[in-house]
Parts: structure tokens; C-alpha cells; sequence
């Protein structure tokens, strides 16, 4: 690829016969991507995996699962709990009935009720309760919950809830009965605001969400094309027709690469649709709720985003098209990819908790992470062009180091031909 | 007659296993040379150096005239090759698997075009053309791998084992373009196991085993010679490499 940028640019300064190679090469480029290509959109596999997959799986995970969330909590906090009292406290009692926080139940073991998940939360009121408070002395009162039940945990927040109420009913009666105001209590009340704006906080949404489906489909999306223009070759018996044509290796990896780099490309940009689509549109109307997510990436963002994302793309598509030639068959070829997947989209996942990296130069050369930390910048809106052109030289240098990688397999009889 | 493939002393090495000891022979325009050997003899690696594919450890080749390493792109625009076991892109129809061959050996798109008609005629492949290439039968995939290999027109041919694992009708087919390329004018090496099949179709041979040339020439020569038929011939020559 070096040799091919080299003989370009004496082409552009007038160099003939620079310039019939480039021109050849170009044409032998073209013509192994044309056809890759075709290859792909006659294969439903990859089609499916490139295109439907993600069009139907990101509305899915962006909204089915905060929906499956929303509906769990909404059950939670619209039913009342049945809780089991143990004891007597006839005001307490009325205040959970007046309050509706639970519905006291009387039961003979009511422990095991809790455990066979017949009450939620267990009260447990001390035998002179009513007593000791008209003494004004403390009251200890036992909760017995289910950690491991959601539902017993929400009881008992609401358990908890009622003591206080009735806790602060109490002081204010032996205020009262003291002539002293209750709000003496609370000299300083606080006030809090949010001053995010709506747009920050769905670019931190998307900051949390969009690298970890970036990373995944840059591997996925292009996963199957480059398994199949190696590997495939080698197993269907046609690569070594194809080694017998005029075409220098550079030429061949060089169509094979940008027709997997279409590929994967192509999936991320239908993820990250599909992901703005159903939270611009989806969210208010699947989730029920009145705020709405202003998700919009302004074009520039977009388009620098889109620019990061190539080159990622370019690095993942070069890796997996050398472990692809060098494997010997699709199998052996999938084998040497999946670890690929998971090296990608474990740093994806990382980002959002090492974020004090965000600050190191240092991040910015780093292959893979270097694209993360660029994305989260982007869409927090905190770009450091610095840190941005750092991380595009850098990745477009891991990217032509992986392809020139593939270009030096792909003319080793030892790989070729290996057994 | 025109000298277009000269082997000298060619030698392959994998590691430790010398695959090719030595292998030297000449191929003329019109001529069909048989390479005949069992399997594991060494012939389908005399081709790879031969095509450029492989690397010679030493030795040297020129094929039209061209040196197989220090020319090896002057070299692949002068053969067409049919590998052993060559596949199909499946999911192309034939005319597409012809025009990428071509696009690959630079033919101007009308020229391309032409020569794929002709090439189809030729081979009796008009009317499948258009048809995806998972659907052929296996001598049909050996037509568009034979028309791929021919679509630049070159002088030298080389086909390993390029009946093998056909049915009779399809394998009689593929020894007739074999003919055809002789009749007109290309150099054919060919290579084969199979007696009868070079009986029929070569005008010499050389007898492959262990990597070296056991016994080359006109075929009426080496029977003359040794007063046995071509299969007996086969036979002693390979015993006596095992020998070796």
C-alpha cells in the first residue's frame, strides 16, 4: 500500500509510467471490489447479519429493555404490598391503612410467609409499643425483607417510609405539646436544580451506548465477507486461480479490504439509525413518559463521528481480512476472529469507568480505545482537536499497518498453501 | 517450432521435504507434454513454480520467453491455468465469473465482451451464462474454469489434473479442448495419473516420481526404447524410485 501511495504521488507529478501502475492497480482494485461485493449482496447470511440484525436488534435493545425496566418499577410502585405486623400498634397500623404505603396482614409465621413469598416484608412491633411511645421513650422496631426479591425490597422502602412518617408525626405532637414550631428543626432546606440541558443528557446516553455498538458491529458487520474472501477462497478451491492473475497481492487485499470495510461501515451506519430513530421517536411513545430525548447529532458531529468510525472500521476490517488469509479454512478463520470481538468490545464497555484516561495524550495513540474516547468526546460535546486528530493520524496508521499485515501474508506460499 | 516453456534444474524445498529435485524439460507451441506421476510425485509443485505461484528454491524457468522470478507478472499474462481441484464463485452467474478473469487480465470492456461470447460458444456454455455457478454440474464449473483460464488468449496452457473426478461425458469433453488448444497452436502441459488419458493426448511426457524426472519423450520413442507399453514403463520408473 506504501508502494502503491508512492507510486500516486510520482504519478501526480507527471511520472508516466508511475501512473499507468497506479492506473492498473486501480483498475484491478476496482474490479475484485465490484465483485466481492456483488458476492455479498447475493449472500442472504450477510445481508441478514449486515442490514436486519441490526435494524431490528437496536430498537430492541434501546428501548425493549428500559421498557421491560419501566413496566417492572411502574407495577412495583402502583401496587400496595401486603406486609405482615407482628404485634400491636393500633396508630401505626391506621397509618398505613390512611397512607396506603402497604396492606397490613396478620399471619402465624411470618417469617416463613416472607420466605415462601406469600407477604413482601415483615413489621415487627414490640409488645408495649403504644406505651413506650406515650412515654416518649425509644421504640425499636424490626424489618424483615427478601434482598433477592425486588418487590420485598420495595416493601420495605415503604415499611421504612411509614416509620418515618410516624416518627415525625410524633415530634411534632411533643413540639406542639412544648410550644416549640417543628420547622425549628430544619434551619436550612435545600433547593436543587438540574442545569443540564436536555441535549447533554442524551449525549451522555448516547456516549454510554453508541461505542460499545460501534466496536460490536465494526467486527460483526464485516465478519462474514472477510472470512468468505479468504479463508473461502481457500476452501472453495478458487484463490489459487485468482493468485495466477496479473494482480499484485496488493491490488487483490486492496479490493477484498474495501469491500469488507463497505460491509462493516455500512453496519455501523445502520445501527447508529436505528439507535437515534428509536430514541427520538420510539422513547416517549414506548416508554409512556412525557420527556421527550433530543438525540439529534448535529451534521458536523455526525460527519466527524462518521469519519472516526471508517477508520476504525478500517483497522478491525484489515485484522480480520489477515486472520482470514491466514487461516485455513472459514472455520479455523471464525475461531481466530471471535477473540478479535471480544478484545474490541471489552474497551468499549471500560470507557465509561476509566474516564480520568480522558485527559492522557497517551489515550489517543492507543489502537481501539483511542476511537472510544474520541466518540465519548464528540458526543459529550467536549472535543479536543488535539486529542481528535491524534487519534485519526494514529488510526489511520494501525489501519494501513494492518493492510500492508495482510498484503505480506497474502504473498507468503508458507500461508497460502498452509496445511 | 517455438520454444515456450523450459524448465532447468528446478528444485523446491518445504523445510525438510525436498519436493522438486531437479526437474528439467522443454515445451514447444502446438505440443501436448504430459506430466505423469503418482500422487505425491511432485507434478502439481512443478506447475506452482512453473505458473509462479511457488518460488523455486533453485533452478530456473521461462515460460514465452519470460524469466519465472524475475518476471513473474509477464509470465502469469502468458498462461492460463486450470489448478487440480479449481472451484467456482457460486453466488456469480457464469458470464460474471468469465468477465471478472477478464477484468483481472485488463480486457477492454467490448473486447471482454466478445471474447466471453466466443469463449461461451466454444465451450458449449451459451445458454447456462447466465445462470449462478452453484447450479452447474461439476463438468460445467470445469468449463468456466477452463474459459476463465483461456479468456486473455494465452499461448502456454497448463491443466492439472483436469479430468479429475469427472464423469465420462464431462472428462471427454475437457481431453477434447485439450485437443483443441494443441490444434491450435498453444504449448500444453498436462498433468495426470492417468495412462490412457495421456496416451490419448500427449505427444511426450515425463515420468514424475520422488520429485525427479524418471524418463522423458516421445511417447512412440520410450515404448521403441524400453519395448513395454506406457503403463508398464509408469511402473518400473516409480518402482525403481522407491527403490532409490
Amino acid at each position: 500500500m506504501i508502494r502503491l501511495a508512492w507510486s500516486w504521488v510520482r504519478g501526480a507529478g507527471g511520472n508516466r509510467q508511475a501512473q499507468s501502475r497506479t492506473q492498473e492497480t486501480g483498475a484491478w482494485v476496482r474490479a475484485v471490489y465490484v465483485k466481492e461485493t456483488l458476492e455479498a449482496f447475493r449472500d442472504r447470511r450477510s445481508l441478514l447479519v449486515m442490514i436486519v440484525l441490526p435494524a431490528f436488534i437496536m430498537p430492541v435493545v434501546t428501548l425493549g429493555i428500559p421498557y421491560l425496566e419501566q413496566r417492572q418499577q411502574h407495577q412495583i410502585s402502583t401496587t400496595t404490598p401486603e406486609v405482615a405486623v407482628v404485634g400491636q400498634a393500633p396508630s401505626l397500623i391506621h397509618m398505613a391503612y390512611t397512607s396506603k404505603l402497604f396492606t397490613p396482614v396478620h399471619t402465624t409465621d411470618a417469617t416463613k410467609a416472607l420466605r415462601e413469598r406469600r407477604v413482601l416484608a415483615v413489621l415487627k412491633i414490640p409488645a408495649n409499643f403504644q406505651n413506650l411511645v406515650a412515654r416518649e421513650a425509644q421504640v425499636h422496631v424490626g424489618v424483615l425483607y427478601d434482598a433477592s426479591n425486588p418487590e420485598s425490597v420495595a416493601a420495605r422502602a415503604r415499611v421504612v417510609d411509614l416509620i418515618s412518617r410516624y416518627s415525625q408525626a410524633v415530634v411534632a405532637r411533643r413540639l406542639i405539646a412544648r410550644h416549640i414550631n417543628p420547622k425549628d428543626l430544619l434551619p436550612v432546606v435545600m433547593d436543587e436544580r438540574n442545569v443540564a440541558t436536555q441535549r447533554q443528557l442524551s449525549g451522555m446516553l448516547l456516549a454510554s451506548l453508541l461505542p460499545f455498538f460501534i466496536a460490536m458491529w465494526a467486527v460483526v458487520g464485516g465478519m462474514s465477507l472477510a472470512v468468505d474472501e479468504a479463508a473461502g477462497e481457500k476452501e472453495r478451491g478458487t484463490l489459487e486461480s485468482l493468485l495466477l492473475a496479473p494482480p499484485s497481492r496488493e491490488a487483490l487485499v486492496l479490493g477484498k479490504f474495501l469491500s469488507v470495510l463497505t460491509a462493516s461501515v455500512g453496519a455501523v451506519i445502520v445501527v447508529v439509525v436505528a439507535m437515534m430513530v428509536s430514541l427520538r421517536w420510539g422513547y416517549p411513545y414506548v416508554l409512556h413518559t412525557s420527556q421527550k430525548l433530543d438525540v439529534s447529532l448535529p451534521v458536523g458531529t455526525a460527519g466527524v463521528m462518521l469519519a472516526v468510525a471508517v477508520l476504525f472500521a478500517a483497522l478491525m476490517s484489515a485484522v480480520q481480512l489477515s486472520l482470514s488469509i491466514y487461516a485455513k479454512s472459514p472455520r479455523e478463520a471464525n475461531q481466530f476472529i471471535t477473540p478479535l470481538y471480544f478484545l474490541t468490545v471489552i474497551p468499549a464497555l471500560a470507557v465509561p469507568y476509566i474516564t480520568e484516561w480522558q485527559q492522557s495524550v497517551g489515550t489517543y495513540v492507543m489502537p481501539v480505545l483511542n476511537s472510544f474516547f474520541t466518540f465519548r468526546e464528540l458526543l459529550l460535546g467536549t472535543v479536543n482537536w488535539g486529542h481528535l486528530m491524534l487519534a485519526a493520524v494514529s488510526s489511520a496508521f494501525y489501519a494501513a499497518l494492518a493492510v500492508e499485515w495482510a498484503i505480506m501474508l497474502m504473498s507468503r506460499e508458507s500461508v497460502i498453501f498452509r496445511t | 517450432m517455438r520454444l515456450l516453456v523450459e524448465a532447468r534444474n528446478l528444485q523446491k524445498h518445504f523445510r525438510s521435504y525436498h519436493a522438486v529435485r531437479g526437474v528439467s524439460f522443454s515445451c514447444y507451441a502446438g505440443e501436448v507434454f504430459g506430466l505423469l506421476g503418482p500422487n505425491g510425485a511432485g507434478k502439481t509443485t512443478t506447475i506452482r513454480l512453473l505458473t509462479t505461484i511457488l518460488r523455486p528454491t533453485s533452478g530456473t524457468a521461462r515460460i514465452a520467453g519470460h524469466d519465472v522470478v524475475r518476471q513473474p507478472a509477464e509470465v502469469r499474462r502468458s498462461i492460463g491455468v486450470l489448478p487440480e481441484n479449481a472451484g467456482v464463485y457460486g453466488r456469480l452467474t457464469g458470464r460474471e465469473a468469465i468477465r471478472y478473469a477478464g477484468r483481472l487480465y485488463g480486457l477492454a470492456p467490448d473486447a471482454l465482451e466478445r471474447r466471453i461470447v466466443e469463449i461461451a460458444d466454444a465451450l458449449e456454455l451459451t445458454e447456462h451464462l447466465d445462470r449462478l455457478t452453484d447450479t452447474f454440474s461439476k463438468g460445467m464449473k470445469q468449463k468456466i474454469n477452463v474459459a476463465r483460464a483461456l479468456i486473455h488468449d494465452p499461448p502456454v496452457v497448463f491443466l492439472d489434473e483436469p479430468t479429475s473426478g469427472l464423469d465420462v461425458i464431462s472428462a471427454r469433453s475437457v481431453r477434447d479442448f485439450v485437443l483443441r488448444f494443441k490444434a491450435e497452436g498453444r504449448c500444453v502441459i498436462l498433468s495426470t495419473h492417468m495412462m490412457e488419458e495421456a496416451e490419448r493426448l500427449c505427444d511426450r511426457v515425463a515420468i514424475i516420481a520422488g520429485g525427479r524426472i524418471r524418463a522423458e519423450g516421445d511417447l512412440a520413442a520410450l515404448k521403441a526404447e524400453t519395448g513395454k507399453d506406457l503403463e508398464e514403463i509408469f511402473m518400473t520408473m516409480v518402482e525403481q524410485s522407491v527403490v532409490r
